[in-house]
């Protein structure tokens, strides 16, 4: 590694030092620029939009606004779950091509909200072949868990959307 | 008199041109020095520091005259050196501390020790016991401040808006001028625009627009006072003076978002002197363009002649010239002028914007509240009454909220006028546009976005459509072209007509020139209605020689992108020789629209009921297959398409027997089809909602709203709809079925 690309990581890790909300989906834990979150709100009735690609659950009426849904477990191909008592929306507010909009995100469980310094963060791994890491801003290691550090803007921001319209 | 009163820039700089011209030995040049030095204190009254300096440089001449003081060339130098500094301080109007130094060294150089703390002290002792005449002070110190602008952003952003809304309002009058040639109103409120345009720029010294107002305020003058008649003449140079004046006005706007950098120096002259010389040819100038035209940013020298018996009937342009002149803050006029405008006062669209999403969120807690099952169930009447009152104080509340957003199309339409006259003029022909439903009203947000498609199409039908006059003459047809511009509400629609009475589209070589695109199959059936549509799509208008093809079709695609994100819908319609007719449909957005709520398996639709004519469950006799190629419903000896809305929209349904469901039929564009529910939930009045940018050309999906219940509902977007749907089904039998309804 040269002094250079070094300079580079650290300078990314200490970027990406923050608060983070963590959630669950099955046995992973994801977590959050805590500064993406509005709110975070239980379960409720989703109307489906037809037409759209199967992760977007459809919307919800947020206080007389109109948010569309995303279910992350259909997002990440994660096998779907019934919902529970524990199934939550996090509202995040991400760029989209006019602005900033707000998208809820259908999560098994939200965990905690947690201190992440620069020295727990490593970058994303690599897997090769299929498994897409374009999401991952990094891995943190928090008291022996790993905890997958997501760029949400990645996830449904404004690169999603442009690449929703292609479809 | 303050005429007389010449400025301390002036003083100056005469003094520095004579100190560059001094030679040693030559005292008469010394004296005139000092007799400019003497006035120049008089003048500096005002700025302390600036006396007690040029009161020095007077001492220093004295002693030069005397001989105290080195006759010498280089002491000559220093001496200009320290008029350049009191240029520096004149120009900036304060006392800065190292220029004081400078002139300080520069006479201890020449044998007059002096330090700043003398000047600074001595200026006010000084001036105190002096009794120099103060009047003539005044007026002049403001003439020194230099050009930057930008000292006061709120001020210059204010001024940005207004100008804006000046300009624009020139263009109307001016039109409505040439209709009606010689009205006094007309004329003064364009003068009056003007005069509020000089006013403000000279009070923010922005001295170009200033002198450009100036010179076509006097020239309007001269109009009002019956001097110059309203002629094409004048109208052609006020038009295109407002144009540069808007030019500049956005410069300015431009430095004010992104710099000083951009700040452009417009050359007014050519400008000056159109207006000038149109002045010149009615043989009256007045006096102070001349001035003006050496001093751009004397307020004196361009206050108006105001006559006095309309001084009272307009209170702006009789207390500019009076404040002006009295002192040199001509804040006044802003707070005068506004109250000209009228009773409106702006508001933030954003403002605006949650006001009307919490007066919708108002009436449906309301109507949660009142279905909540124990509320209904309390059987008291003065509960009842209540809440009907309840529930028309918040309609009217709705209803208010809503129409604040709604402007009339009036000015856009306006726009249009302006457009139609320079184009006639620039093609030679003579074309007429008639307006009809200006005061139809639209929503704020659209009124920007369709003026550029309007103008599109206006100028298709003037530059293509209307045929020169030698062919409309050989055609029969009346020598003045006409195009038609009307607005009006049709259901939840607004709709803009373009109607030209030209040559009407060449369907037969549209259809040519599609098939030579690879648009459609040479021999694809279709009706003309669908042929001249083809022009709306954008391979199409790439066609570079189009207009010789068909007249038509540039940028087409352009009108229908635009009003499609308005989720609005353009289409032409057209009979060879007669005319070509464009619609354009936009909706209300944001207004309720009434729909019906449908529910279909587990989920609820709602469809406008603009679209629907009619619901049945059918009969047997009515339902009939054509041979795999879909399902229509017979009503009235019409073939209908039936839509499995389920089937569409990938839901569970509960019926699946076309013959136990409820079949809605309805219609868009000409088009009918059958859509088929499971059950009729009722009527409702809905605000529609973006689904927000996520979901936003969702196909079929108008867009959402939020229920009774607190769930988002969707609304139907009934031409998405058929169109999918006629994906699914083949071409032919979409011919099959209904070839009358789309052609016309």
């Amino acid at each position: 590694m040269t002094a250079n690309e070094a300079a580079q990581l650290e300078d990314e890790g200490r970027k990406l030092e923050g608060k983070y909300l963590t959630f669950a989906l099955g046995k992973e834990e994801y977590g959050i620029g805590i500064l993406k979150v509005r709110e975070i709100i239980g379960l409720m009735e989703i109307t489906a939009v037809p037409h759209t690609p199967l992760y977007i659950k459809g919307v919800i009426n947020l206080r007389g606004r109109v948010i569309p849904v995303v279910d992350l477990r259909v997002k990440f191909d994660m096998p779907e779950k019934e919902f529970d008592e524990r199934t939550c929306i996090i509202v995040v507010e991400v760029q989209g091509s006019s602005g900033a909009i707000q998208v809820g995100m259908l999560v098994d469980s939200v965990s905690e909200v947690l201190n992440i310094g620069e020295n727990e963060i490593e970058p994303p791994p690599a897997f090769g072949g299929s498994t897409d890491t374009g999401n991952i801003m990094g891995m943190a290691k928090v008291k022996g868990e790993v905890k997958i550090l997501l760029d949400i803007e990645r996830v449904i921001g404004k690169v999603a959307l442009e690449k929703l319209s292609e479809l | 008199m303050a005429s007389e009163a010449r400025s301390m820039d002036d003083y100056l700089d005469e003094i520095a041109l004579k100190i560059l011209m001094i030679e040693p030995g030559d005292l008469s040049v010394v004296g005139e020095l000092l007799e400019l030095a003497e006035r120049l204190i008089e003048v500096a009254e005002e700025v302390p520091y600036l006396t007690a300096m040029v009161k020095t440089f007077r001492q220093v001449l004295e002693r030069i005259v005397m001989g105290e003081v080195a006759d010498t060339a280089e002491n000559y130098d220093r001496l200009a050196q320290c008029i350049v500094q009191l240029q520096e301080i004149a120009r900036t109007q304060e006392a800065d501390d190292k220029l004081l130094q400078f002139f300080c060294e520069h006479l201890t150089a020449i044998g007059f020790p002096v330090t700043p703390e003398e000047l600074s002290v001595a200026g006010p002792q000084e001036t105190g016991g002096q009794d120099a005449p103060p009047a003539a002070a005044s007026t002049s110190v403001d003439n020194s401040t230099g050009p930057d602008f930008l000292q006061d952003q709120d001020l210059i952003s204010g001024f940005i808006a207004e100008s804006f809304e000046h300009l624009e309002s020139i263009e109307v009058n001016i039109i409505e001028l040439e209709n009606n040639p010689g009205d006094r109103d007309i004329i003064n409120n364009i003068f009056r625009t003007f005069h509020t345009i000089k006013g403000v720029s000279g009070f923010l010294n922005l001295k170009t627009i200033n002198e450009l107002a100036h010179t076509t305020e006097n020239l309007l003058d001269a109009v009002r006072n019956g001097d110059l008649t309203m002629d094409s003449d004048v109208i052609d140079i006020v038009l295109s003076v407002g144009d540069f004046m808007r030019t500049m006005v956005q410069n300015i706007k431009d430095v004010l978002e992104q710099g000083p950098e951009k700040f452009i120096e417009y050359d007014i002259n050519s400008y000056l002197e159109r207006v000038r010389s149109v002045q010149k040819e009615a043989g009256r100038i007045p006096p102070e363009s001349t001035t003006l035209a050496e001093d751009p940013g004397d307020e004196r020298g361009g206050a108006p002649p105001v006559p006095p018996s309309e001084a009272g009937t307009e209170p702006s342009r009789s207390a500019s010239p009076a404040t002006s002149s009295i002192n040199d803050q001509p804040e006044p006029k802003g707070p005068v002028h506004k109250g000209q405008l009228g009773d409106a006062i702006k508001v933030d669209v954003e403002k605006l914007d949650s006001l009307v999403n919490a007066v919708g969120e108002l009436v449906i807690m309301q109507s949660l509240v009142r279905q909540n099952p124990q509320v209904a169930a309390i059987a008291d009447s003065k509960l009842n009454r209540d809440f009907s009152q309840l529930s028309r104080i918040t309609t009217e509340v709705q209803r208010t909220a809503m129409s604040m957003r709604m402007v009339p199309i009036r000015q856009t339409f306006q726009k249009m006028i302006r457009l139609v006259r320079d184009l006639s003029r620039k093609s030679g022909k003579q074309v007429e546009l008639i307006m009809s439903g200006e005061e139809t009203e639209i929503d704020r947000n659209m009124v920007d976005s369709i003026h550029d498609p309007l103008v599109h199409m206006i100028r298709n039908s003037v530059d293509h459509g209307v045929q020169p006059l030698a062919e409309r003459e050989s055609e029969g047809k009346p020598p003045i072209g006409t195009v038609y511009l009307r607005a009006y509400q049709k259901g939840g629609n607004i709709v803009i007509e373009i109607e030209d009475d030209g040559q009407g589209l060449n369907t037969a070589k549209i259809r040519k020139k599609a098939s030579e695109r690879g648009l459609i199959k040479a021999d694809e059936d279709l009706t003309d209605y669908e042929i001249n549509n083809l022009i709306f799509l954008p391979g199409f208008s790439t066609a570079d020689k189009i207009t010789d093809v068909s007249g038509r079709g540039v940028g087409m695609d352009v009108v229908k992108k635009t009003v499609e994100k308005l989720r609005g819908k353009v289409e032409v319609q057209s009979q060879p020789d007669k005319g070509s007719l464009f619609l354009l449909r936009l909706p209300l957005t944001l207004a309720i629209i009434d729909g019906i709520v449908v529910r279909v398996g587990s989920e609820r639709y709602i469809i406008p009921t603009t679209a629907i004519q009619e619901s049945l469950r059918p009969a047997e006799s009515q339902y009939s297959t054509v041979h795999g190629k879909g399902e229509t419903l017979t009503i009235r000896n019409k073939l209908i398409p039936i839509i499995r809305l389920y089937e569409m929209f990938g839901v569970e349904p509960v019926q699946t027997d076309p013959l136990q469901a409820i079949m809605v039929v309805v219609e868009n564009e000409g088009r009918q089809r059958a859509l088929m529910v499971d059950e009729l939930l009722g009527k409702q009045e809905v605000v529609i909602k973006s689904l927000g940018a996520f979901l936003q050309d969702t196909k079929g999906v108008a867009g959402g709203t939020i229920l009774g219940d607190g769930r988002v509902g969707l609304i139907l977007d009934l031409a998405g709809l058929i169109a999918t749907g006629k994906r699914r089904t083949t071409g032919a039998e979409e011919a099959e079925t209904e070839p009358a309804e789309e052609m016309f």
